[in-house]
């Protein structure tokens, strides 16, 4: 069994085994205790806290507070411990209300995010690593460039320079190489757009004399090349976007929760 | 397909730093510049080396030299020392991480300009914070009149004293609640259902609390049974958890009934139900403190069954005799008498109305006295009106003949006088007469002889006593008791009829078997628990019969 499964295995059977604690306490003491709403929601926005702390955990690398992998396994779990926390507080039932409401769904959003992310880190990386290479986020632009001025060189050689290839790349191959192609395509596993410029490459060969079709080889690599990086581009940014949804949904909830305490407390019936 | 991908062709001792808000402009290009941007994102390229000065000894300027690195340029520094080798300035670029952190401000910044709108304008936060739409009788006309509410711009401070504050007010009001925010170790100790502020409010419209029994040990916060903002309509019913909170609690159940013991029994008698005549029970001792969870269960058989109560009505009615025997005439309309021609339900079809002699009895029992004018009967509801009638009987066949058609005065009173001749024969006296009409319970006439057959004949009026209880009275006309009609029997529940119109009165009501006016034909316990119960699949919860607030408290 690898470390990861036996993780998996555990941190599973841990989660599993709160939840049906937690649910047990909620038969237990829903109907009895008077507050019961109060303590189940404190005990939520204290889990949401602690999962909000992971981001401060990272920006403080040099404090002695545990490996960030510990962190991100507790993160994880945590996060799906607080959805049943969530069904809890809420009694099973959905909320009314435009505050409330709109509570929910950003709870529901920040989990739903994060599962989404939790879902990426797990296959994204896989397959990067199954396409192979190794490339550097932010050194994909200036791969992409170096890449450009290699095929723009080798088209605008002056000995082997051929009509054909050159405005073959000036209509398909210029903006091919100018910036990252097809995303989603990419994100889906799709080769199509890769399999669509070599066609046009082959059935450009007939047109061409030996010395141009040694040209078009190397132009074929460098657009393999190209549609590798586009690859890695499209899958390494899929794996840092759903953060753009994440990180700031989860300040909103933050914000949100606190004024709910506010508004339960100002509102409630110990309030005067 | 594995593909080697290229490898980084750039300066090996230049590595990223994704942790840095901002990356050199000319990065993208492969030709970031060695010093890259500033903190603050500002390009702070300026030349490729800053020349050294070298002076020999005995030299007044000296020479400026290049301090490139990786090898001194071809063409070296100005005169003036500047670098002949400026490096090209570039627009930097803020990394992912910092774009990441711009986007999760501005979202940060719109939440809490969003919540400082919403909060700021009181219409708005009204909405804006209400949990949930108010129940109808919290929201209409009479609400807002009562209140002095404004029903189109609803507030909240008609309940929550918070209502009327604004965001740092209510700030202020959640640190002043009691648990406060960080008193939660109160939380968890804080007493089931005791009276909160919030109660306050509900009482200055629900003037007193003691809406239930007046030995209720302990009075229970309004919000525990009753949950507001549960959208329009009625409140949400109460749950069974409410009612056995203190009902299926047997030392709360007994400070009850030792609370009960030391009050007077006239402080039970709360309930007044406006024109519905209710059967009377007694209060057990023990007051009604019996430990109920369910009512399937543990609840208690009903007091007329548990007590072996009976009817009190002095009438004389059999409900066997008038349904099943062979005797009872069939109904105009040819159809057997039934259940529901004498019981006619309310407008409501909740209940019945009250059997009355005029619309339910007269049509079998028309109190006709004198066989040979069946057409004239005797007035019911009063005995002096009857005595009256009987002494003043020449008058009546008069009226009567004139009622019948004969004009002229004479012939009514030749009509009178044969009606009154023909009656003396068969009677001894008036005052036999009389006495006959009050007192007799006779149902056959006497003997006959018709043709070859022969026997009793039945009885054309009995008398009154056939039915009513008559007493004598020395000093004028019999007494009768009045019959005593209950429109309810179950004093502490509450019944639909509507709701049950599906089922035959008989599988409840076993009128069929009941030939006595004392028997009380309610159905037991377990004829409801049949059907209303967890195996019957319907409701038995304790509001289906069971009102907490008692009338008139």
């Amino acid at each position: 069994m690898t470390r990861f499964r036996r993780q998996l295995l555990v941190g599973g059977f841990l989660l599993a085994l709160v939840s049906v604690l937690a649910v047990m306490v909620h038969c237990r003491f829903n109907r009895t205790l008077p507050k019961y709403a109060c303590l189940t929601g404190w005990v939520l926005f204290a889990a949401i806290a602690l999962l909000a702390v992971y981001n401060a955990r990272k920006k403080i690398p040099f404090l002695p507070l545990g490996s960030s992998e510990a962190w991100m396994q507790i993160h994880v779990y945590a996060g799906f411990f607080t959805v049943v926390l969530f069904l809890i507080h809420l009694n099973f039932h959905v909320p009314t209300g435009w505050f409330e409401g709109t509570l929910a769904w950003l709870y529901v959003l920040v989990t739903a995010s994060g599962i989404a992310g939790l879902i990426l880190s797990r296959v994204l990386p896989r397959r990067l690593s199954t396409r192979g290479g190794e490339v550097i986020y932010e050194k994909i632009p200036a791969i992409r460039s170096d890449l450009r001025q290699q095929a723009e060189a080798l088209v605008l050689d002056a000995e082997t320079k051929s009509p054909v290839i050159a405005e073959f790349y000036v209509r398909q191959l210029n903006a091919f190489f100018a910036g990252p192609q097809k995303f989603w395509l990419h994100l889906l596993e799709s080769r199509q757009p890769l399999n669509a410029v070599l066609v046009e490459l082959e059935e450009l060969r007939r047109y061409l004399n030996d010395q141009e079709r040694a040209v078009l080889e190397k132009l074929a690599q460098l657009v393999r090349r190209k549609d590798g990086l586009d690859y890695h581009h499209a899958l390494q940014t899929a794996l840092k976007l759903w953060l753009f949804a994440h990180v700031p949904l989860t300040y909103s909830l933050l914000i949100f929760s606190l004024l709910h305490i506010v508004l339960v407390y100002a509102f409630s019936g110990g309030a005067r | 397909m594995s593909e080697q991908l290229p490898a980084p062709e750039f300066d090996s001792q230049h590595y990223e730093r994704p942790n840095q808000k901002w990356t050199c402009g000319r990065a993208a290009e492969g030709q970031p510049c060695r010093l890259g941007p500033s903190g603050r994102g500002r390009c702070e390229a300026t030349f490729e080396c800053s020349p050294a000065l070298e002076k020999k000894e005995g030299e007044a300027k000296g020479r400026w030299r290049c301090t490139r690195p990786g090898g001194a340029c071809e063409t070296g520094p100005f005169p003036d020392g500047t670098c002949c080798r400026p490096i090209p300035r570039c627009s930097p670029v803020a990394t992912l991480r910092a774009r990441r952190g711009r986007f999760t401000l501005a979202v940060v910044t719109a939440t809490v300009a969003v919540l400082m709108i919403l909060l700021g304008s009181p219409p708005l936060r009204t909405k804006f914070i209400n949990p949930g739409e108010l129940s109808t009788p919290h929201s209409g006309d009479a609400f807002a009149k009562l209140t002095g509410s404004n029903q189109v711009d609803p507030t909240c401070v008609v309940c929550h004293q918070a209502g009327a504050l604004g965001p740092s007010g209510m700030t202020a009001a959640a640190f002043h609640a009691s648990p406060g925010p960080f008193e939660i170790i109160q939380l968890a100790q804080a007493r089931p259902a005791e009276l909160t502020a919030i109660d306050e409010s509900c009482q200055r419209c629900h003037t007193r609390h003691l809406f239930h029994q007046p030995n209720v040990v302990r009075d229970i916060s309004c919000s525990y049974c009753h949950a507001e903002h549960h959208g329009a309509g009625p409140m949400p019913s109460t749950t069974d958890a409410n009612c056995t909170f203190c009902h299926a609690d047997a030392a709360v159940m007994a400070a009850a009934a030792a609370k009960g013991a030391a009050l007077a029994p006239d402080a039970f008698r709360s309930r007044v139900r406006q024109g519905q005549n209710e059967f009377p029970t007694t209060r057990p001792a023990s007051g009604f403190t019996q430990v109920i969870h369910r009512f399937g269960g543990d609840h208690p058989e009903f007091r007329v069954h548990a007590d072996r109560l009976r009817d009190p009505d002095t009438l004389q009615f059999g409900h066997a005799l008038h349904l099943t025997a062979e005797t009872i005439p069939k109904l105009p309309n040819g159809r057997k008498l039934d259940c529901a021609f004498c019981h006619q339900p309310d407008a409501a079809g909740v209940y019945y109305r009250r059997i009355n002699f005029e619309d339910h009895c007269r049509l079998c029992h028309s109190l006709q006295f004198d066989s040979e004018t069946p057409g004239l009967t005797l007035p019911h509801g009063d005995p002096d009106f009857v005595s009256a009638f009987l002494h003043s009987l020449p008058k009546q066949y008069a009226d009567f003949a004139a009622r019948s058609g004969i004009a002229r005065t004479e012939e009514q009173k030749e009509f009178a006088r044969q009606k009154l001749q023909h009656l003396q024969a068969r009677v001894a006296s008036g005052e036999d007469f009389e006495n006959r009409i009050f007192f007799s319970t006779a149902t056959t006439g006497p003997a006959t002889q018709v043709g070859t057959m022969s026997g009793a004949t039945r009885a054309l009026y009995p008398g009154c006593a056939y039915c009513h209880e008559v007493k004598s009275n020395p000093h004028g006309a019999p007494k009768i008791t009045k019959p005593i009609l209950f429109d309810r029997w179950l004093g502490h529940g509450g019944f639909n009829h509507a709701k049950h119109s599906g089922v035959a009165c008989s599988r409840c009501h076993q009128a069929e078997k009941s030939k006595a006016t004392a028997d009380i034909i309610l159905p037991a316990k377990d004829s409801c628990v049949a059907c209303h119960s967890a195996r019957g699949g319907v409701t038995d919860s304790c509001v289906t019969c069971h009102v907490y607030h008692s009338a008139g408290r």
